[in-house]
């Protein structure tokens, strides 16, 4: 627990109302969308602005207070996951819509903003806001710039880093900065593209400027109904050889479309790979590489083949897709998911040995993915009322991680790496790579508050900056941390 | 070798001998030019210069050295020797290619597989992909396909004590780590040697028109260029090009040839009552020939798409009144290019006049090529961030000794 000293400072700072510190209201924020790791925070606090968040972290530097920063607690990876006993800085109540420039095709959010009233906001004008996490619908810009969220159609879009032009950003210090702009190449380092996707370990994001489209003209949906994701794979590779850059690409296997069947009624056609292609753009264009997908899908044996007829039907097949990982509530008492890459050439051998790795565990993986971009999302089912299960599924779930980074991939495609996937991060990158890393990190965070313990496989600490005799930290002396 | 060096030039060009082979060494007055292999070198190399406070600037073909601040380093690295494209795994649209290698090269290779590196930066013929991506350059192509930021999905570079380190990966989706390849790009080899490059890949352009449009003043071209922006049609480039009192916009759409017919029309619309001629490929070249000639005064301006007209205006008038030669290239993104050559002396005014204007709108004004007469007294980068210190912070971390280029970019760093 914080002492009575900190909380009275961080009052002043938001103010009473701003402040949750009973442990029952403290409890709502004990974990975030990993809900198997949970940590009770010190103290919750609500601020309205930028200068109440800034003071919150002015308050947590001169004590040198753990922090957290929290959109709506959708991570997948324990992102949000409090640190013991340290403050959590929900963003919730700074969500406004500051400018909108349609002219220079920008929007100013506060992080607090959710993803989808972005889009909501410049739809009269005929824009949206292209990065499309599943999670949508409640999460939050500010989220998604600490895991530079994707989603469904980041394969022609690009990711939240794409689209963020510029940060005002509350540094663990206090200082408030400004990253970026509104206009292109801002003279400097390029510290927003570095701050997008850092997990909220280099600061607290108050304020951001984000790239607005043109909605294209036409959009158009198609599903390919495969015998196996092995052969909407191969369809998959076809399509991108044939030099389309279609804006989305999925697809499902049996499992996880009986899963989303159950949930929402998708109306999707049984079969062991489902292929969901959409192409966007002048209707002339789409028209003419809609008839090739059709070509390239019969060739390799679709047997079925249909586009959604309505803007209606449209939704109804995203719904299905974007409610895969809740629907398998509807097959399984519990599940993991995780999101690794790996190159698309390597998706008929790497499905193949997943469900080898499945079989011999006794455990059940659906599939779900992004398959124009590799991004897998495999589904571990098991039963957590069985005995060892979970450990099994844990277990499994890590190896399908490095089997993707043993196949050219990544860890994590949007995910993000957390609380989760810290000691994964290790297995992908040599101790040089992370040590270069850190060096990001101190510069940023030398007192290392912002979000600690997060990301990399252990605490790493910044060299002490004060002149003297060197003292080791006690977290050196007790072996689970090194000097930096 | 700089007053700073712990070691002569020759004993430097020793020791750099013993690491990459006499023949690869050269020496000329103070500096020593070395032509490392790979990125093991590169390594032995920084941690001996590091180690005997000699400061080192790598160079590709040498087409931007003078862009920044001069550096006056004890070591050229010339990468000339890492100039290979190490894979490109067509099927996957991505490739990995070494800091060394000729851009024009690259794309030659990747277009045999009908791929590209969606950028197109000066000087392809010349410069190489380390060079392009430590000055983070770039040109009209941005508007569809987005800036290197976007194209880049790993690499590796050598830190100034020896280190190499990995970012990234070569995967087109990946948020493992920090984006390491981020800080890197634009930092103008500050803060390590970039030794490789993932990229990922787009399908390389066919069927290609441009169209040119002429007026009498580059006002008349403010609402065709908001409507273009706000069009469902997908222009890969879109510029507006001043020769002194001579304004043309150009548009490049490349699609499937079925679509082509129907997004010209809607071209035509956007720009009635100003015609549209069908024009060559070679106007995209612009940006290239204003910034060739060595004479010149040469700014890089970044505005909002909205100011491009207005601010290509006040320019073309200002240079009118001062009797000086002007040329100038704006993309629809909001970024210029302007070239001033005859009696520049007026030209820094000039930049802070620019400068105080576009401050309120967050806009910039880089002097990229000046004479050195000129430099005198003028913040090239023009930078006054309020992050400049956490900028020279994080230099400070990666480059305690000031081994990298020092003093090359904004604030001195």
């Amino acid at each position: 627990m914080l002492p009575k000293n900190h909380i009275d400072e961080l009052r002043e700072a938001v103010g009473e109302d701003g402040l949750i510190t009973g442990e029952s209201q403290l409890q709502t924020y004990e974990c975030d969308g990993l809900t198997n790791f949970r940590v009770l925070p010190g103290a919750v606090v609500l601020p309205r602005s930028s200068a109440e968040v800034q003071a919150v972290v002015r308050v947590c530097a001169r004590h040198k207070i753990p922090f957290v920063s929290r959109g709506a607690g959708t991570g997948l990876s324990g992102g949000a996951l409090p640190a013991a006993g340290g403050v959590v800085i929900s963003l919730a109540r700074m969500n406004k819509i500051l400018e909108v420039n349609i002219a220079d095709r920008y929007v100013v959010v506060e992080p607090g903003v959710i993803n989808s009233h972005v889009t909501q906001r410049v739809t009269p004008q005929g824009y949206f806001y292209a990065p499309d996490p599943s999670s949508q619908s409640v999460c939050t810009i500010g989220g998604n710039v600490a895991e530079n969220s994707g989603g469904a159609h980041c394969l022609k879009y690009g990711f939240t880093v794409t689209h963020t032009l510029g940060l005002e950003v509350i540094l663990p210090s206090g200082e408030l900065i400004q990253l970026g702009s509104a206009t292109l190449d801002s003279p400097g380092y390029d510290l927003t593209g570095v701050f997008v996707g850092s997990e909220g370990t280099l600061g607290v994001t108050t304020k951001i400027i984000l790239r607005i489209v043109k909605r294209p003209e036409v959009v158009q949906t198609l599903l390919a109904a495969f015998d196996s994701p092995q052969a909407a794979g191969q369809t998959v590779s076809d399509i991108i050889a044939a030099g389309m850059l279609p804006s989305a690409l999925e697809i499902m296997d049996a499992l996880a479309i009986e899963a989303a069947e159950a949930a929402v009624h998708a109306h999707y056609p049984v079969c062991g790979g489902l292929l969901l292609v959409e192409l966007d753009g002048p209707a002339g264009e789409v028209e003419a590489l809609m008839s090739e997908v059709r070509g390239i899908c019969s060739k390799n044996g679709a047997e079925e083949v249909r586009v959604a007829q309505s803007d209606a039907e449209r939704a109804l097949v995203w719904k299905g897709r974007k409610a895969a990982f809740a629907a398998m509530g509807r097959i399984s008492p519990n599940y993991i998911v995780q999101d690794g890459v790996i190159p698309r050439t390597a998706l008929p051998r790497v499905l193949t040995e997943i469900d080898r790795m499945a079989s011999a565990a006794g455990l059940r993986v659906a599939n779900v993915f992004h398959a124009g971009d590799g991004n897998l999302h495999p589904l571990v089912l098991y039963d957590r009322a069985i005995e060892g299960q979970e450990e099994l599924a844990l277990d499994l779930s890590y190896r399908i991680l490095h089997l993707c980074v043993d196949n050219g991939g990544s860890i994590t495609g949007e995910h993000g790496v957390g609380k989760e996937k810290q000691e994964a991060l290790g297995y992908m990158f040599s101790e040089p790579d992370l040590n270069t890393m850190q060096l990001i990190r101190c510069a940023f965070d030398p007192e290392n508050i912002a979000n600690p313990d997060k990301v990399f496989p252990r605490t790493r600490l910044c060299a002490a900056e004060t002149p003297g005799p060197y003292v080791p930290h006690p977290l050196e002396t007790a072996g689970i941390a090194e000097i930096f | 070798m700089t007053t700073t060096a712990a070691i002569s030039a020759k004993e430097c060009a020793t020791q750099l001998s013993s690491i990459v082979g006499e023949q690869h060494v050269q020496m000329v007055g103070e500096t020593v030019t070395c032509a490392p292999a790979d990125a093991k070198q590169i390594s032995e190399i920084l941690r001996f210069a590091n180690a005997n406070s000699v400061s080192v600037t790598a160079r590709g073909s040498g087409t931007k050295m003078g862009w920044g601040n001069p550096v006056d380093a004890g070591i050229h690295l010339d990468m000339k020797r890492l100039n290979s494209l190490r894979e490109h795994p067509w099927q996957d649209m991505t490739c990995t290619v070494e800091a060394g290698c000729n851009w024009a090269a690259m794309q030659t290779e990747l277009a045999k597989f009908g791929q590209m590196v969606a950028l197109d930066p000066l000087w392809p013929e010349r410069a190489t992909v380390g060079g392009i991506v430590a000055a983070n350059d770039g040109g009209a192509l941005r508007l569809k396909y987005g800036s290197l930021r976007d194209l880049i999905i790993g690499m590796t570079v050598v830190l100034a004590d020896g280190t190499i380190a990995k970012t990234g990966g070569k995967v087109v989706k990946n948020v493992a780590g920090y984006d390491l390849h981020k800080l890197m790009t634009g930092s103008f080899g500050t803060l390590g040697i970039i030794t490789e490059v993932n990229f990922r890949l787009h399908p390389a352009e066919t069927s290609v028109r441009t169209w040119t449009a002429v007026a009498g003043n580059v006002a008349e071209f403010a609402e065709p260029l908001r409507k273009l922006l706000d069009a469902q049609i997908t222009p890969s480039c879109a510029q507006i090009r001043i020769n002194n009192a001579r304004c043309e916009f150009d548009v490049r759409i490349a699609t499937r040839p079925e679509s082509l017919d129907d997004q010209a029309a809607k071209l035509r619309k956007i720009f009635a009552p100003l015609d549209l001629a069908d024009s060559s490929q070679a106007v995209w070249q612009t940006n290239q020939e204003i910034v060739d000639d060595p004479h010149a005064a040469v700014l890089k301006i970044s505005l909002l798409p909205s100011d491009v007209c207005a601010v290509s205006l006040e320019i073309q008038q200002w240079a009118a009144d001062q009797g000086i030669e002007m040329k100038l290239a704006a993309q629809a993104v909001g970024i210029m290019t302007v070239a001033f050559k005859g009696a520049t002396g007026t030209v820094p005014a000039l930049i802070q006049q620019l400068r105080t204007r576009l401050k309120k709108s967050s806009g910039n004004v880089t002097a990229l090529q000046i004479p050195d007469a000129m430099r005198e007294g003028l913040d090239v980068w023009g930078c006054d961030s309020n992050a400049l210190p956490l900028m020279r912070e994080i230099k400070r971390r990666f480059d305690p000794n000031r081994t990298l280029n020092p003093g090359r970019f904004v604030g001195n760093i």
